[in-house]
Formats: structure tokens, sequence, C-alpha cells
């Protein structure tokens, strides 16, 4: 099966056009990270804490965000996550001022994340506690398991481990009906009716990165992408000549800037897997310019006579298919990624969407027209290609 | 079939029996999971090492007043001025050769000067970097001892630089009491109560004209034990954590939780002459300069007997009292850097998801090889699948955990490396537009997609070789299943592809579906 019949556009007929397009999006995007919105670094980073609830009922994310405003933290950001309306990604931002301690910093995170949890539970389960009654939605094995061994010697562990592992499944208890179907005895139920009530919420999980850390991080993740990109750029400029490597530092530089600009326009942010995402697509990208230069060189061997932008061209051509084709792949798995692999994983999924396809693009209309560009500032008269 | 055919045939099955061998029953001892599938706690703690020069400097000063005194050198005061400074004041000019002897002989780790009326020491930098690096292996055991004796399945309590020490504890999810159960020092002294409790310093102190006796200090009840109000206390402890010989969890006459000691020799036979000197006084039991209970010793206690600590205990409190002390104490402070904590709720889901991700991007990816390229399609279907074949067997291999990062990776993967066979069958079929021969399109296709293949395989991985080198648990388990899978996929859709093609393609045929 053919995708083409021997195809013959003439990209690099619209290099300008692609340079000013580039241009201005790397301006609004460079000029959006500066002066407007910036880049907003994630809790690996040192900032703030991130929570994921679940609750037993479905919500809003503005009653939700009532709740926090009531006790002064309006300010957070609440987003909806799932489909069931139940979970809830809660980003509370606090700084304890420069004067802090590393320490007090970090407990003024969790102290904070501690009333985020507390202003959302509000006074539920207040009274049943007053009663002393355990929250089923929150108890942990351990003490699950002490509280019905004691009541019902030898069938404790199990009953405990199976409630768990259904709230481990479901997320969260929503009804003592729920119960039925684990096999517990009639009693244990009607005890546990008894003796625990269901929370309105859970923490699904919660993160605070210290500053130190953070820094840490932070400092890694550059040395990590600097590293990788001068490791890239050293191997291209080994395998091809000088101005291939020129021309993929551009690139790489292009797909940083670009992917980083759409990251500030959705409002995004930048986590450790964005970061391992940024270096994938460079190298992705990087593919892409290697498999085109590698054909560029191979046909300038054969083509003598012909004018480089038209070599280029031919090339662009003959490996368009392979082009479309792996990228469409790779679009294809991060597509599957992006719609079903969770929430958690979402922001790093969008990133490598995006990043697919602005690598082809990268390659075709930054790489080559590079190579083009310096071909004719810097030898004119070289075998007369111009 | 050819010779050198059957030398490859023999190494692609035995490669892909490896992996299978390797992975197969696929379970969760197989291939870990990592912190972010299987929920649990990762913590970085930071020992706080001034502790251990702070206590080492003033363990020196009481030692070095009592040499002095031992040696009749005349001094007025011995100083601390900082951590691993020692002043000593008011020394005589005609004593300066035997306090430098002195020094020689019992201070070797101190540097000193010594000048007309005073000397000031200081702790040797290496000896001061000796101490520090005891106290965070020493940390280490500790927090270490004290999770074991709690019970986790599987931690990891490591260290990190200089100072810090990183604590994995999967599946665990009562975060709040494992954090408590690391932090606390876990200092245990008995000692006797002078005055207190009472509401406020102030009238602790009235009966010493507002000053603390120079023996004594002033401690805080431990709200948590329903203790509150300040005490007035012995500096000495009677005992202190390190003469116990058994702890054990009990409960007390009305069944309350509580925690009962026995002492060892040494301590037993100071505890029963305090206890029976001071009959009638309050001894205070204190834990990390917080007074736990304050009871009144009713009688002597002997050396066998040993006693109970009471103090409004939780069951899990008493229990945890026991763990630290069993475990013992910190030697320094620890401060918290960074704490998450995933619930298994929502690893479990990410493992679903992940799963679901997968299975979709492979079928994708799958089903479009083989549309548009037919037979040889299902050629690099075949290569896929043992790609991630060979991944798990890898994955097994190394014990490398997998995390949710590491499944983008592997679905990545997938994507990339279908890359392989398509440039390849592209360069087939132009050859084959060309007008050559089936075979020797096949074999011109492989050696000629090759370099663009290896290079293209190597700059990813070169980019997730840094990311490994630099990246934290969940990126690194990402560079390994890409850094894997990008190698694998050099021998399944370059070598294994074309021994396919070798194997099954007619020396005569006349077309190639592709």
């Amino acid at each position: 099966m053919e995708l083409f019949k021997t195809p013959n556009i003439k990209f690099l007929k619209y290099k300008y056009i692609a340079l000013a397009i580039t241009l201005a999006i790397i301006l609004a995007g460079v000029l959006n990270i500066t002066a407007f919105k910036g880049l907003k670094l994630g809790v690996d980073f040192g900032e703030g804490t991130l929570l994921r609830i679940m609750l037993k009922s479905p919500s809003t994310e503005g009653e939700i965000r009532d709740l926090l405003e009531m006790v002064g933290l309006g300010k957070s950001q609440v987003q909806k996550s799932g489909t069931t309306g139940r979970e809830f990604q809660i980003r509370a931002l606090q700084s304890a001022g420069d004067q802090a301690s590393e320490e007090e910093q970090l407990e003024a995170h969790e102290a904070l994340a501690d009333r985020i949890i507390d202003a959302i539970r509000g006074d539920d389960g207040a009274a049943e506690r007053a009663r002393g009654l355990v929250d089923l939605n929150t108890i942990d094995e351990r003490s699950l398991t002490s509280l019905l061994e004691n009541a019902f010697p030898g069938s404790g562990p199990e009953a405990a481990a199976a409630i768990i592992a259904y709230r481990n499944l479901s997320g969260i208890v929503t009804g003592f009906e729920d119960l039925d179907g684990l096999g517990l005895k009639p009693e244990t139920r009607s005890f546990l009716q008894e003796k625990t009530y269901l929370g309105k919420m859970t923490v699904l999980s919660r993160e605070t990165v210290g500053p130190q850390v953070g820094a840490d991080l932070r400092r890694k993740a550059v040395q990590a992408t600097v590293w990788s990109l001068l490791g890239m750029l050293v191997y291209i400029a080994l395998r091809f000549k000088l101005e291939y490597g020129v021309a993929a530092i551009f690139t790489l530089a292009q797909d940083v800037l670009i992917t980083m600009s759409v990251f500030s326009f959705t409002n995004r942010e930048i986590n450790l897997p964005i970061i391992a995402g940024v270096l994938t697509i460079v190298g992705f990208s990087t593919n892409d310019t290697i498999v085109i230069f590698d054909r560029v060189r191979e046909n300038l061997k054969t083509m003598r006579g012909k004018a480089l932008e038209d070599v280029m061209n031919i090339s662009l051509n003959q490996t368009l298919s392979r082009t479309i084709i792996t990228s469409g792949t790779v679009f294809l798995t991060v597509g599957a990624l992006f719609l079903f692999g969770g929430e958690v994983i979402n922001d790093f999924a969008f990133l490598m969407l995006v990043g697919t396809l602005e690598g082809v693009y990268s390659t075709i209309y930054l790489s080559c027209p590079v190579v083009l560009f310096w071909q004719r500032w810097f030898k004119p008269k070289k075998g007369g290609r111009r | 079939m050819k010779k050198n055919l059957q030398w490859k045939v023999v190494l692609a099955l035995a490669v892909i029996g490896l992996a299978i061998f390797l992975a197969y029953p696929y379970d969760d001892t197989k291939i870990k999971r990592g912190l972010d599938l299987k929920g649990g706690i990762h913590l970085v703690l930071q020992v706080v090492t001034d502790d251990s020069l702070d206590i080492e400097t003033d363990q020196e000063i009481a030692r070095l007043e009592e040499l002095l005194k031992k040696n009749s050198i005349t001094f007025e005061k011995v100083l601390k001025e900082g951590l691993g400074q020692i002043a000593v004041q008011g020394t005589l000019a005609d004593q300066e050769s035997k306090t430098r002897d002195l020094f020689d002989e019992y201070l070797r780790d101190w540097n000193y000067t010594s000048s007309a009326g005073r000397a000031h020491l200081s702790l040797k930098p290496l000896v001061a970097q000796f101490l520090r690096d005891q106290a965070v292996v020493q940390a280490k055991e500790t927090i270490a001892n004290r999770i074991d004796t709690y019970g986790v399945a599987e931690p990891v309590v490591q260290r990190q630089g200089d100072d810090q020490i990183v604590v994995e504890l999967p599946g665990v999810d009562d975060p709040d009491r494992v954090k408590e159960l690391i932090k606390v020092t876990a200092v245990l002294e008995w000692k006797l109560v002078k005055a207190g409790p009472v509401p406020d310093e102030a009238t602790l102190l009235e009966p010493y004209g507002g000053q603390v006796p120079e023996d004594a200090e002033v401690l805080k009840g431990d709200p948590k034990r329903g203790q509150g109000g300040f005490y007035l206390i012995d500096k000495v402890a009677v005992v202190t954590g390190r003469d116990l010989r058994t702890i054990r969890r009990t409960t007390d006459e009305w069944n309350k939780p509580a925690v009962s000691f026995t002492l060892n020799a040494d301590g037993g036979a100071r505890f029963e002459q305090v206890t029976g000197a001071n009959i009638g006084k309050q001894i205070a039991i204190i834990l990390d300069d917080k007074v736990q209970s304050a009871p009144v010793v009713e009688d002597r206690i002997s050396r066998a007997q040993g006693g109970i600590i009471r103090g409004q205990f939780t069951p899990e409190d008493a229990e945890d009292l026991v763990v630290v002390l069993k475990a013992g104490a910190l030697p320094a402070g620890i401060k918290y850097l960074e704490e998450r904590t995933i619930g298994p709720a929502l690893g479990s889901d990410s493992v679903r998801q992940g799963f679901l991700a997968g299975l979709v991007a492979i079928v994708a990816v799958m089903t479009f090889m083989v549309f548009f390229y037919r037979l040889s399609g299902l050629n690099a279907v075949v290569a896929l699948v043992l790609n991630v074949v060979i991944l798990f067997g890898a994955l097994a291999y190394f014990k490398a955990a997998l995390t949710l990062p590491g499944i983008a990776g592997i679905i990545l993967a997938i994507g990339m490396s279908v890359d392989a066979n398509v440039l390849i069958f592209e360069r087939i079929k132009e050859e084959v537009a060309l007008g050559k021969g089936i075979m020797s399109s096949i074999s011109q296709g492989f050696s000629r997609a090759f370099t663009a293949i290896f290079d293209s395989n190597l700059t990813t991985i070169i980019a997730a070789i840094f990311l490994f080198q630099f990246g934290t648990g969940p990126i690194r388990g990402y560079a390994v299943t890409l850094t894997i899978s990008l190698a694998a996929n050099l021998f399944t859709a370059v070598f294994i592809s074309h021994l396919l093609f070798d194997l099954l393609v007619k020396k005569s045929a006349k077309k190639l579906s592709i």
C-alpha cells in the first residue's frame, strides 16, 4: 500500500512563511513566559502542595472552591479529574515568607494541606466521632484489623483485608450496601454499621516538596536537560557536518521553546515527567532530523549538479511517508495515553501529543532551512550549489 | 536452511526464551511496582548533624572540667562558644605547659590555642566530619530498625548525599503515624522531680528566687499524655533508655494501654538505690524532654522488678513507644524535606488506566501496521510483541521498578519501535520500485535503513541515560523502560524482522506483500 504516489511537494518554498510562524509562536510564548503568565512550576520543584481527593457523592469545582473560600483558602486551584465528578485535584500555594526556615516552609505547606482537608470535610462526621465511631473511609488496615479482631476474634484480618481491598479498588465506600458483595458475615456488617461511619472524603494522594529538595530537583532537571542536549549535539556533529550540528541546535531550541510556550498558554504545570517528556520529544525530533539529513547526504552523492534546496525537497518527499507513518504511530500511542492513561499522566501525554507534531514540523521547517542558509552564507561558491 | 540462518534462529529463540523465562509467570515479585503504582509513602529527611556536634561539645565540656579538676589545674569556667568550640577561662600562666600536656594527651580530637589566662579548643574538622557522618549512618540504622519493628514489607531506607535519608514505605496507609514514628528522637529518661506540676513557670521558680537552680531544669508536661504544666526536674537522669533490658506493651491495672520495662544490672541497681532513697517523691518519665508522667515513688523498686510507664496512651501510642524504644534513640534530630503519600486507590487506578492505554496503543499500532503493510506488517507486529516480551524480561532481570512514567515510556516505545520497521519497509518499497529483485530489495532495505535506525535510537537513548543519571524514582523508571525497549528494538525490528523475511519469503518470489 502506498501513502503517496511519488509525492513532489515543494516544502522549502514556504520556508519563510514557516519561519515567520515559528518565530511568532516562540516570541508570543517567550513574552507570555517572561512578562505575563510565566511557567507554572509544579510540586516537584518545591511549589506548594498537591492534593488528590475523592468524595463520597459528586460535587463541583465551584462548591469545593466555596468551601475553601470560607476559610480564606480561595486561592487554591481546584480541578475536577476523571468523569465521576467525585475526584478533585487541589493545588495549594503558600509561601511562608523568605525568613521561614526550610522545615517551617514544608510544615506550612503540610499544615495548609491539613486545613484544606478540614475545610472540605467541614463538620462531617463530628457527631459520629463524638460517639466514638471511626471513619471507615480513612481508617488504616492495621487499625481496622484490630477493631474487627477485638469484636470477632479469628476473622478480623480477613474481613479487614476484604474491606480495604474493596476500598482500594473503588477509592471510597459510598454506602454500607457496597460491602454486601464482599462475603462479610452479617454480624460483621452490622457491627461496622454500628461502630463506623462513612466519611465524605478520602485523600488519594498528597505531595509536598520542601524548597531545598525542590531546588535540588530543579538543578537536576536543568542538568539532565543540558547534558542530554549536549550529548545529542555532539553525536550529530560527529556523524554529520558542522552545519547539520548547528541546524540541530536550532531545532532542539525550537522544540523546547515551543513546547514550553504551549505549556505556558495552556496553564499546565511543569513537573519532572514533563522534563522527561521534553527530552523525549527532542530525541524524537532529532530522529526525524537524522533520517532526513541521512537521506540528503545520500542524495547529494548521486544528484550532482542539483541545487541543495531541490535535493532537500526531494529528500523530504522521499522520506515523507516514513515521517507521516512513524509520527502517526507515535501519535496513536500517545493519543491512547492521553485519552485513557488517567489524570496523573495527562500533562505528560498532552506534551507528547503536541511534541510529536511539533517535532516533525521543526525538522522540515527549521533543520533544513538552517543548513540551506548556512550554505548560502558561508560557502557561496563551493560547487555552485545555491 | 542455510547454516548461518540456523545460528540466527537459535540466537533469536535463545533471547526470547530467556526473556520469557525471566518474566514468566508475571507477578509482583518479578517486576516490582514503584510507589506511585503501589501506593505508599516517600519521604526525604535531613539529619540535623549539628546536633551531634552539639552533644559532643557538651560531653567534652563535662569531661574537660573533670579532667582539669583531677589534675588540679586552676580555671574559672569552661564555656561553650559554639559547635565544637570550647573556651577555658581563668587559667594560670604558670600552669600553661601542664595544661598543654593534658590537652595533648587526652584531647586528641581537638585543636587548641592557649594564651595567658585562656585556652580555646576547637574540634578538628576531620573529626567533626566523622561525627556528622556517623550521625547520619546511625540515624539511618535507627530509622531502619524502627520501621522493621513496626512492620513494613520491603521498606527502602537509603542515604542520599551528605545528610539526607530517603525512606520509601510501600503499601503503608497511615502516613501521619509513621512520620511521627520516624521523627521522634526517643530519648527516654527517668529523673527526680524537684517541684511541679504547676501551671506556669513563675510559680514554679518562686521558692528559688525566680532562678532555675544550677542542677535542675524546667520541663513541660506532654499535652498528648494529658500532662499540662511545668516541672522543675533534676538535670541528672537516674536511668535512661540505654539502661532498658526489655520493653513490652502491656495494660495497667485499670486495663489501660501502658508500657512495661525491665532494666539491665547497672541501671537496675541505680534505680533501686534512687527509688529506695526517695520514697514519697515524684520521679518523672521523660521522652524527648517532655514529661510523660510523674508517678510518686511508693516503694523501693528492686533491680529485677522493673516497672510500668503509664501516660494515658492510646493503644497505638503505646505500641509506637515500644517500637522507638526498642530501636533506640536517634543521634540527632531530623527534618522532613519532602513528603509524598500515594494512596493505594490512586496507585491501582493508575495501573488500570496505564494498562488500558497500553492495550489501546498496541492494538492501534498493530492494526495500522497490518492494514498498511499486509504480511510484512505482520512481521512488524511479531517484532513489536517480541520487543515488549524482551522489555519485561529485562525489567525482571534488572529488578527495575515499574512506575507510571515507566508505563508511559513503554507505551511511547511501542509507537517508536515500529519506526525502524517503517524505515526498512519504505526503503524496501523504493528498492522494489527501482526494479530490483525481491530478495536483494529486502537485504538492501535493511542495510540502507540501518544507519538511520541506529542513529535515531541512539539519540533518544542518550537523553534517557542523562534522565536516569539525574532523575528520581519515577523518572528513572521512564528512562529505564525507554532505553531497554529502544535497545531491544534494534534486535527485534532489525535482526528478527530480517530473519523472518529470510525464512518466510521464497527465493523465487516475484511479489512481496508490503
